[in-house]
């Protein structure tokens, strides 16, 4: 011991407390042979151990949903319908996720060479015949923001077999890329954030480019949880739609135990529970997809394989295999969101409550949505229930006017809050204690109109190129039978907007 | 800064500003719409019949106070014919639990309701305070919750009531939806958002204040003027509830529509049914005759702990006995026995 004072008391009370890194055995309790070098709540595994235990997992949150139909032995014959999209963020799970799929599917062709059965075995197959990786640079809608992309893109160089596929999120407003994911372009349509019915507006203001249409957007959204969510939601229905433009059936996501369980509770909290057990498992279909013949009919399927993996066993992974992880930029006023004390509450809970992340996902993963819905979200296409927004009416009166006393503005246009679900609805319309404030008189905000996403814009073209029946059918909340839905383009007039104001009033 | 005008009757000066919307509106229409926001949530649910006997359980504090006087206010306007009751349960805390039964008595004047008041002594033989000195301030919140909820159910079928009305609020029920999620209290989080629960043989039990935000109860019994005892219990050191309950506050001032929020996605979601059907079902307790999932209900389980616990001290000092003290425990013994017997001898309702 270093007396370097003279004072051998103060030095020995000086020296730190050792932690303790095992709190049950030093053993690992796998090959029950080794010193444990990571502790997994409680249980303590050794390198060799640990390693071949997270592919094991990882393979067995993928697999089952790997073949179109339940049909054959799995094991032996995995054959997906299509490709496979990685969505990455540059972050641990990306990481770990890219690495993971490089070792099972890219290289397990190759070792199989000579395994018995010969090169034409179908275990000596590649189970993905074309493996992307979708990147989504956020740095366009916060200038200064540092872009990413090539060492993103040079981080999935580095996998021989992967193919990098750069995204930007304005391209969630440029029809340029909607174009180039098949679908056929539609005008401009913009929102009024300020009613409460988040009315559509028959002139709409078109912003000059679709970075200028993306900032409008995010800038005119009432609170930073909004946004947060807003371009989380963005990058989700981006890779979607480029994942059906690859001919991808699957979408694998780099989410952890950890940031499965923040962000369902996340979920929870906006108001998202009809749709939470999506969040563990979700198929998506394309507009017009529905009455396709083919056993696979374009549907993609949103899978998290290291769901069972927590934070710290990807930190172990990726050092133990010398990962390069990019990392991501923070956001602005990323703490002060619902997202970010999420976050921070469920990582604090960690320490003393070690199986809380576990417990919420298990518990998630037990439930259903309830009641039937009426269609799907125009701007992220996940299933609306039914009556959600009288339940919101029901229970927070917010006008004492009756119908003779709609505002004119509210009037002229279109009220959109039953296409919205509810944690979209609440995403665009609920504010902070604080942005309700007076503010100056010589300094009026700016009206908070946006223009919507090309998706959301597409949406509602075919919808209101449907028959009158059928709108009355969505206001009513009855089933729309979207299969019957017929993929039409063309420009919305003025008195046709009119014409439908009061199939979509709630006062009616 | 020219005065704002109400949001919502758009004619009188706005004075405040709604938790649950963030709308400025006038004290008129605040009370307009807090009132008819409860009777909605009442009728939809369809809470009571006309010459329903209601009970109110009534601890004194803002959310009970409120409850009893809106409970009031509604029935009289929209003729329920209800027969209202106040009742409360005194737990034993000595300094808590005296001054808020003070302003249940007040109440009972005040709104001209019948009041009963049962103890935990009376029900169990065990006061909260006694069971803090056995136990510990640990795990206390657990005795006391499972002991008022049968004493409620207790007090009501003395009373003679069809159901209890209590004062959770949104922000309750949000906590304990969160809660449940993170402690994956499966059974509770499928029934924690119902606004009225009943068990086999129990009296239907319901939360007209489910959507009420705690704020705004405040806020009512403020204006109104109400009287209500504030002061936090002395023995609730609930570590994970009060993880959960501050956590709520934080994403309260991110977003005040929050609390409402994690309600719809509690309402939005249900067990599913391979899951309930593997739950177990419900039974009655060997002891007490009460709704229970084992062979003993919680309460039965935790005061057969509580009375293991005493026989040991006893007996571990009975061991070693200067008379003195020999004599004091037997005394001890003695009252245990009777309050034991006089308490099986109550079991009242079955």
């Amino acid at each position: 011991m270093s007396e370097s004072c003279g004072n051998p008391t103060v030095e020995s009370e000086a020296l730190m407390p050792k932690k303790i890194r095992f709190d049950r055995s030093t053993t690992c309790v796998k090959c029950k042979e080794q010193r444990g070098c990571l502790v997994i709540r409680h249980a303590v595994y050794c390198k060799d151990c640990f390693s071949a235990l997270l592919p094991t997992r990882f393979r067995k949150a993928l697999e089952p949903h790997i073949n179109h139909a339940p049909d054959g032995p799995r094991r032996r014959a995995l054959r997906p319908a299509g490709n496979l999209l990685l969505g990455v963020s540059g972050g641990l799970g990306s990481a770990v996720l890219l690495d993971v799929v490089h070792r099972t599917y890219t290289t397990r062709a190759v070792a199989c060479d000579g395994v018995k059965g010969g090169r034409e075995h179908p275990r000596g197959q590649k189970v993905w015949s074309t493996i992307r990786a979708a990147y989504v640079e956020v740095a366009g809608a916060f200038p200064g923001m540092k872009d990413r992309t090539e060492e993103v893109g040079e981080a999935v160089k580095r996998y021989e077999g992967i193919e990098f596929v750069p995204l930007r999120l304005e391209a969630a407003f440029d029809p340029a890329w909607w174009a180039r994911v098949g679908q056929t372009s539609t005008a401009d349509v913009s929102v009024d954030l300020n009613a409460e019915g988040t009315s559509l507006l028959a002139d709409s203001p078109s912003a000059s480019t679709p970075l200028d249409s993306l900032r409008n957007y995010l800038g005119r959204l009432p609170t930073p949880t909004a946004v947060q969510v807003a371009i989380a939601k963005l990058i989700r229905v981006l890779l979607l739609y480029t994942a059906h433009a690859t001919s991808s059936s699957h979408v694998l996501l780099g989410t952890s135990l950890t940031s499965l369980s923040i962000s369902l509770i996340s979920s929870i909290s906006q108001g998202g529970g009809f749709n939470v057990p999506q969040t563990m498992y979700e198929e998506w279909f394309p507009p017009g997809a529905e009455r396709a013949t083919e056993s696979w009919r374009g549907e993609v399927r949103v899978i998290r394989p290291l769901r069972d993996v927590g934070t710290k066993e990807c930190a172990a992974w990726a050092w133990w295999h010398a990962l390069v992880v990019v990392g991501k930029e923070r956001r602005p006023a990323a703490a002060q969101t619902i997202d970010g004390l999420t976050r921070d509450f469920i990582v604090g809970l960690e320490k003393d409550f070690p199986s809380t992340v576990s417990a919420i996902s298990k518990t998630v993963g037990k439930l259903a949505p309830k009641g039937g819905t009426c269609g799907r979200c125009i701007l992220c296409e996940l299933p609306v229930q039914t009556d959600a927004h009288e339940w919101r009416a029901r229970i927070s009166i917010r006008t004492r006017s009756t119908q003779s006393d709609v505002p004119a503005t509210l009037a002229s246009s279109v009220a959109l809050a039953p296409l919205f679900c509810y944690a979209c609805h609440t995403t665009l319309t609920s504010r902070s204690s604080r942005s309700v404030a007076p503010t100056k008189a010589s300094a009026p905000p700016p009206p908070p109109i946006v223009q919507l996403p090309v998706w959301a814009a597409a949406a509602l073209s075919r919808l209101y190129s449907d028959t009158a029946t059928e709108a009355e059918e969505i206001r009513t909340g009855g089933d729309r039978n979207v299969g019957e839905e017929v993929w039409k383009t063309r420009k919305l007039g003025e008195d046709e907007m009119r014409a439908a104001v009061g199939e979509f009033l709630f006062d009616t | 800064m020219a005065p704002k005008h109400c949001g919502l009757c758009q004619d009188a000066r706005a004075i405040l500003k709604r938790p649950k919307t963030g709308q400025q509106i006038c004290k008129d229409c605040f009370f307009y719409v807090f009132e008819e926001e409860v009777h909605n949530t009442i009728t939809e649910a369809g809470l009571f019949r006309p010459g329903d006997r209601v009970a109110i359980g009534a601890s004194g504090g803002k959310d009970s106070t409120v409850l009893a006087y809106v409970m009031k206010t509604l029935n009289e306007r929209y003729n329920y014919g209800l027969e209202l009751f106040l009742l409360s349960i005194d737990e034993g805390i000595t300094g808590y639990r005296d001054d808020s039964l003070k302003t249940v008595k007040r109440n009972q004047v005040q709104y001209d309701m019948p009041l009963k008041i049962l103890s935990y002594e009376e029900l169990y033989g065990w006061t909260m305070d006694r069971i803090v000195s056995s136990i510990g301030k640990k795990n206390n919140c657990t005795f006391c919750g499972v002991f008022r909820r049968q004493a409620l159910d207790r007090g009501a079928c003395a009373l003679k009531v069809d159901h209890i009305v209590t004062g959770h609020n949104a922000d309750d029920i949000a906590e304990t939806v969160l809660m449940n999620i993170m402690r994956g209290d499966i059974a509770r989080l499928g029934r924690c958002t119902s606004i009225c629960t009943q068990g086999e043989d129990t009296i239907r039990r319901s939360k007209p204040f489910k959507y009420a935000y705690e704020k705004e109860i405040v806020m009512y019994a403020y204006f109104k003027k109400l009287d209500y005892f504030s002061t936090e219990c002395i023995y609730s050191p609930d570590a994970y509830r009060g993880h959960a309950r501050s956590f709520l506050k934080d994403l309260e001032a991110a977003r005040p529509s929050a609390i409402i929020d994690i309600i719809h996605s509690g309402e939005a979601f249900e067990v599913k049914e391979e899951i309930k059907a593997a739950q177990k079902t419900q039974r009655t307790c060997r002891r007490c005759g009460y709704m229970s999932s084992n062979e003993l209900c919680k309460a039965c389980t935790l005061l057969e702990g509580l009375e293991r616990r005493l026989r040991e001290t006893v007996i571990s000092s009975l061991l070693d006995p200067p008379a003195a003290r020999l004599a004091d425990k037997m005394l001890v013994l003695i009252s245990l026995i009777v309050t034991v017997l006089s308490r099986e001898s109550k079991i009242i309702c079955r």
